[in-house]
């Protein structure tokens, strides 16, 4: 995990709550909680399929394009479960698609999901008639007001997926496939571990789960719009990022994204608690994953050299 | 095994080479480099398959068609390069593929997998923390996880391909204990080493190979490193690329005195002479392109000196290259070449500063200056305008000279400069390096086929272990010299 991320997330914390007058409020922190949740969802099967050293693109448009799907159906007066598993069907296909081209015909993570981007945020217009999808029935606006032991629906699923998923990758197969298909795909191969299947099935797990996603955004906003998510994979990735998980070798740390996801939801929740123009919070984020990034590798440095010495002896 | 043949576009590395091994038996494979241990160690090990002959295990005849295969027969190989995970464990990193199961399908009992993993490498003398990442250890730390994993695959035939390259004496001991130990239990160990002390501590039979055949299987206990040294070689130098010996060496070009470098080089001091030819003989890991890599201020240059005509190169590649050295890499295509680009692309764009020094590029001038370029080296090619990834090796590698000598180098590496390239091209190039010290320039050769060195170089070094270990003259430049240095053995 990256401790730059960690040390900075703490210092926006005080600073916003020393500065801002209602942040520090259990309103305003369950509220950041709830805004958090579906950029959670994005970004743990990010971290995944980062630690392959891939990429998926099409994570923001899929969720988009599920999203219309779902309250299409809804309209339709389909039952919820039926409009959640179209939503995650959807998801699941593009994550397969990804998956096939990138595995299958080892086109760059880049390319193929740059198109399946196009592609999803295509059928989204095409779905929706490029209007919102109002309407929605009851069901879902009723789940999703839900409040167990007064904690909002949406931050019971981010949990929720957070410790399955982590749970999935320190016990059981998965953690250490997945890192070794970063970090060194021919050992992997080479212990007759069929890596392929592993490989396609994290890019599975990115589209299944930015579907479900659907169901926290669309129950947020009471209605489906087909550009909803439009670039929600860059915030993912910069949360990713900013955690600690790098491109090369299958580094990666579950708990890193968490804190890159939350520091960048305090940051946004933060600067509009400070009422700082939305343009300026949009730059905010690509200070904050270079700031982050600086101090972890300024730290890393600072390790480095105090090692040094102890080797040339 | 029985009769092997192995084949590469150019190149045949297995001629009918047969191999047999008994159960608790270690057996040494030796060669010189590109003598066939690789491809017949890949070969056993269902990495490439043999376009003649057969395997048998216990007498029966068996397919490897895969890695997997061969594993499940009981074969495990440790391989020179790591197949480590970095950012996993240790105890990951050895049991990977093989996790212990736990309650839930799909789980891993880690409690189980720690236990096993640290008595493993107890078992090597390493007391290392099985939760440690694999890329926090150092290298022989590393080469000990590696075994640790061959150990617990409860392997039948045990592939060791140089394990002690990296490894202090104390380890060395550890690991011959368990080879011992492994040998009581009915293992049958395959142990390339170029080390041949090693023979005598644990080795039962010994089989040499040259040039993709076997010379000779015998038993340890008869061999004198002498007389392995001298089957390894085997072969009359081959004369068709002579080189006209430079006698009147001019001024230093490359002065080198003491040179450290963070990449572990120490202590290495030479020297080139305008027209001259040098050797830089070694090994594979023996640190003749770490050498190159400090003398070019690639890799940090931690104490001693490098000068360059004169100059003290001190600050690094661009320097370096500015100061006229030239690196020919050993991996043209990656290091080399611009392979999408045509041939003047290519042999200008280390000479842009000196033809162009306004920074305005004249493509007319440029076509002039590739066009000579083409000619002084023959260099085939239609036209410069040709993509250079269309060009046979040897022309790809006169390109790279030819930037070279459009950037006005005066002192040249030449890494491996004919690996990979056929007989008549390979004369082609020494004629070039001929002309080049002809013309007044200084040549360092790095080189692991010893007739060439022998044949071209008017001096070598040879390294050993990151250091120069001897100086060969002219007079004294023979293949046996060579390995008697290179090897370890006095």
């Amino acid at each position: 995990m990256n401790k730059g991320a960690a040390y900075l997330l703490a210092i926006l914390v005080v600073v916003f709550a020393v500065f801002g007058s209602g942040f520090a409020t259990t309103a305003n922190i369950l509220n950041i909680g709830v805004q958090s949740s579906v950029l959670l969802l994005l970004a743990l099967p990010m971290t995944l399929v980062i630690m392959t050293e891939g990429l998926d693109l099409s994570m923001g448009a899929v969720l988009s394009l599920s999203g219309v799907v779902m309250a299409t159906m809804l309209m339709n007066e389909h039952r919820l479960p039926v409009a959640v598993g179209a939503a995650v069907g959807v998801g699941l296909a593009f994550g397969l698609a990804n998956g096939l081209l990138v595995v299958a015909l080892g086109l760059p993570p880049f390319v193929a999901t740059l198109g399946t981007l196009g592609i999803a945020q295509g059928l989204a217009l095409l779905v929706s008639g490029g209007q919102s999808v109002v309407g929605i029935g009851d069901a879902l606006p009723a789940l999703y007001g839900r409040e167990p032991l007064d904690v909002p629906f949406a931050i019971w699923v981010a949990v929720a997926a957070f410790v399955i998923l982590r749970l999935a990758l320190s016990k059981t197969r998965l953690g250490p496939y997945v890192s070794a298909i970063g970090g060194n795909r021919e050992a992997l191969v080479l212990a007759g571990v069929r890596a392929n299947v592993y490989h396609v099935g994290v890019y599975v797990l990115a589209g299944a789960m930015a579907g479900f996603a659907a169901l926290l955004l669309t129950g947020r906003m009471s209605a489906g719009h087909p550009t909803a998510a439009i670039g929600m994979e860059f915030d993912a990735v910069a949360a990713v990022i900013v955690g600690g998980t790098t491109f090369e070798r299958g580094k990666g740390s579950l708990w890193g994204t968490l804190v890159g996801v939350l520091t960048i939801g305090v940051l946004k929740n933060g600067l509009n608690v400070l009422e700082v123009s939305s343009s300026l919070q949009v730059a905010s984020i690509g200070v904050l994953v270079i700031v982050a990034l600086a101090i972890d590798s300024m730290l890393q440095a600072l390790k480095q050299r105090r090692h040094t010495p102890a080797r040339a002896a | 095994m029985r009769g092997i043949s192995k084949s590469f576009p150019g190149v045949r590395a297995l001629d009918g080479v047969s191999l047999s091994v008994d159960a608790g038996e270690v057996h040494f494979l030796l060669g010189q480099n590109g003598a066939g241990k690789s491809t017949l160690i890949r070969i056993l090990y269902g990495a490439h398959h043999p376009d003649a002959g057969e395997i048998l295990l216990n007498g029966e005849k068996v397919r490897l068609a895969s890695p997997a295969d061969a594993r499940a027969l009981g074969i495990a190989v440790i391989f020179q390069e790591f197949s480590l995970v970095p950012y996993l464990d240790l105890a990951q990193n050895i049991f990977l593929g093989r996790e212990p199961r736990g309650l839930l399908p799909g789980t891993i009992d880690h409690r189980k997998m720690h236990a096993e993993a640290r008595r493993l490498l107890g078992s090597l003398g390493m007391d290392l923390d099985t939760h440690a990442l694999a890329h926090e250890l150092g290298v022989a730390q590393q080469q000990v996880v590696e075994i640790a994993k061959a150990l617990s695959q409860n392997a039948r035939i045990l592939v060791m391909d140089e394990p002690t390259a990296a490894l202090s004496d104390h380890e060395i001991d550890r690991l011959f204990t368990q080879i011992q130990a492994l040998k009581a239990s009915g293992v049958a160990v395959i142990y390339i080493s170029h080390r041949l002390q090693e023979i005598a501590a644990i080795g039962d039979r010994i089989t040499v190979l040259r040039d993709g055949r076997k010379v000779t299987t015998m038993a340890a206990a008869d061999a004198k490193p002498a007389d392995l040294v001298h089957l390894m070689i085997g072969r009359q130098v081959d004369t068709t690329y002579r080189h006209q010996f430079c006698d009147q060496p001019g001024a230093v070009v490359l002065d080198v005195q003491k040179l450290e470098a963070a990449n572990g080089i120490s202590g290495a001091t030479l020297s080139i002479r305008a027209g001259e030819v040098v050797g830089l003989a070694g090994l594979v890991g023996a640190g003749r392109s770490e050498l190159a890599r400090a003398i070019f201020g690639a890799d940090r240059v931690t104490g001693g000196t490098v000068r360059l005509n004169g100059r003290a190169l001190d600050a690094g590649p661009v320097r370096a290259v500015r100061s006229g050295a030239a690196l020919v890499p050993e991996n043209r295509q990656t290091e080399g070449l611009a392979l999408m680009r045509s041939v003047q692309d290519n042999v200008l764009v280390a000479g842009m500063r000196k033809w162009f020094p306004s920074g305005w590029y004249c493509a007319r001038a440029a076509a002039t200056i590739a066009s000579d370029v083409v000619a002084r080296l023959s260099i085939a090619t239609p036209s410069v305008a040709r993509v250079t990834r269309f060009l046979s090796g040897g022309n790809q590698q006169k390109v790279v000279i030819g930037k070279w000598l459009t950037a006005g180098s005066t002192f040249f590496v030449f890494d491996e400069p004919t690996r990979g390239i056929d007989v008549g091209a390979k004369a082609e190039i020494y004629g070039v390096i001929n002309r080049l010290v002809a013309d007044g320039a200084a040549v360092l050769m790095i080189s692991s086929e010893l007739p060439e060195v022998v044949a071209v170089c008017d001096r070598a070094y040879v390294m050993r272990d990151k250091r120069i270990v001897g100086e060969l003259q002219r007079s004294e430049l023979s293949e046996a010299n060579i390995l008697r240095l290179a090897m370890h053995h006095e």
